[in-house]
């Protein structure tokens, strides 16, 4: 993780992705996706002037299902993957702006769309406490059928490790379950309480 | 990407919380109102007509515990396992529940199965497939164009959510840390749709292995599955845990739209719409853990 704040930090917000894909007939493809943060969302709102830039590629070839590691270097990643799979990255600007000791700013920033094979990508990087604390493809690819049916998929978002459950503001919490009496302590009966 | 609502935007409606226990554990009945509403029964119906609904809906679990209950000596299910009742003489809702063990059996491979604790036992499929039905039969009635927005059920951790047809609702279901279950690791939106988890953390490594009568050894603490119903999701959860961490060639032709594993370490894996999304994150990334 330490390479992925240092490749941040010399491309000024610039971020490889690694996308791994498993199709229906098994195949895997992996597309490396490069974006950059622009658009901050989150609770500080940056404002240095855009300035990265970036390509990605994934290429290779192997036996279905195999996961894949990459190295990601500032500004630029390959990904090898089971069958072939490239990503031309769009440009994409930052606006993230020293404020910590890392030299990130706490928020949310969204990436411009990459394009790939399967349709556009786009990438949302959460900075927490001056750390990258989740990298997120909430735009799924929307090109074929198939990929517009992932896009309605509700794929889990993964949240800050230190967002409580009533910050993250959820209905509900799905877990294990629990008997009635685990129930008195549980995350559940707080929500209810506090919604009922 | 779908907009986060704010806290006061979705605070801003009426909003009927009722909680019973049964089946072990806690049902919770989530009725929400329309935009600036401040009952949950907005301009449809009366605020009698949601508790009427809730009631009706936690009476019908009752009654399915009572049915399929193997810790009740009268219920249908334990006379099946002495012997005392032919499956095919029991209540049309026990057959039912057989066939679609048997159905589910099939699709997760053997991998779900309603008979590994000797005998007929479909008490892993039973509470989803109960709480899908009272939400169905019970709440989603409720749903009303300038009505009640929005009804979800839960019991035990899954949730089945309904929206009415045009209402700005989505509903927000976090998923447990499996290792600290006062955090929440993700959240997954919806509108209609189920999630279930199945894992070891209350109740110890109670999911087994069909093939091989032990605790499943997946490396799993727990495994999400969304998908359009609770029965399907459950099921499917707990074939999850089954298949282990390592295997996820299954969602490729699963009847599910999305989930979420956990490692014993900690680590994630993610899919949606049948394909796994690989994400790089400082406390989750998928490529340290497993490489």
């Amino acid at each position: 993780m330490r390479r992925i704040v240092i490749a941040l930090l010399a491309t000024a917000g610039g971020l490889v992705a690694l996308l791994g894909y498993r199709t229906s007939w098994g195949a895997t493809a992996d597309v490396a996706a490069l974006a950059a943060a622009g658009e901050p969302g989150g609770p500080a709102s940056a404002t240095a002037p855009p300035s990265s830039t970036g390509t990605s590629t994934g290429t290779g070839a192997g036996s279905g299902g195999q996961r894949t590691t990459s190295t990601p270097t500032p500004g630029s990643s390959s990904g090898t993957g089971s069958s072939s799979g490239s990503g031309s990255a769009a440009s994409g600007s930052s606006t993230s702006s020293t404020s910590s000791a890392s030299g990130l700013r706490d928020g949310t920033y969204t990436g411009s769309a990459a394009s790939t094979r399967y349709g556009d990508v786009q990438v949302v990087l959460t900075v927490s406490d001056g750390r990258i604390a989740g990298v997120e493809v909430p735009v799924s690819p929307d090109g074929s059928p198939r990929d517009r049916q992932i896009s309605q998929t509700a794929i889990p978002r993964l949240v800050s490790a230190t967002l409580s459950a009533q910050s993250a503001s959820v209905d509900f919490v799905s877990g294990a379950t629990y008997t009635s009496r685990g129930y008195e302590q549980s995350l559940q009966s707080a929500l209810d309480q506090a919604k009922g | 990407m779908t907009a986060v609502r704010s806290g006061a935007e979705r605070a801003e409606r009426g909003r009927l919380v009722r909680t019973h226990p049964v089946m072990g554990t806690v049902a919770s009945a989530h009725v929400v109102g329309p935009p600036g509403s401040a009952s949950p029964s907005g301009a449809g119906g009366g605020p009698l007509a949601v508790e009427r609904a809730i009631a009706a809906c936690f009476a019908e679990l009752d009654e399915l515990d009572r049915v399929f209950s193997p810790f009740r000596d009268d219920s249908a299910v334990s006379r099946i396992r002495r012997g005392e009742l032919a499956l095919e003489d029991a209540d049309a809702r026990v057959v039912e529940v057989a066939e679609r063990c048997l159905e589910a059996a099939e699709a997760t491979r053997g991998r779900f199965s309603a008979a590994w604790r000797g005998g007929f036992d479909p008490t892993g499929y039973v509470k989803g497939w109960a709480v899908e039905r009272a939400a169905r039969r019970h709440l989603a009635p409720l749903l009303a164009p300038d009505g009640v927005a929005a009804v979800a059920l839960g019991a035990g951790g899954d949730v089945q959510a309904l929206t009415a047809p045009g209402a700005h609702w989505t509903w927000r279901i976090g998923i447990a840390d499996p290792r600290d279950r006062s955090r929440v690791l993700a959240v997954v939106e919806l509108a209609d749709g189920a999630v279930a988890t199945s894992g070891t953390a209350e109740r110890g490594a109670h999911v087994v292995d069909p093939a091989t009568g032990r605790p499943a050894a997946g490396g799993l603490a727990s495994a999400t599955v969304v998908a359009d119903g609770l029965a399907t999701a459950d099921a499917w959860a707990t074939a999850a845990l089954v298949a282990g961490f390592a295997d996820l060639f299954w969602i490729a032709e699963a009847p599910v739209r999305s989930g979420l594993l956990v490692h014993d370490s900690g680590a994630i894996r993610r899919w949606g719409g049948g394909v796994e999304v690989v994400s790089m994150g400082e406390r989750d990334d998928p490529l340290a853990a497993v490489a």
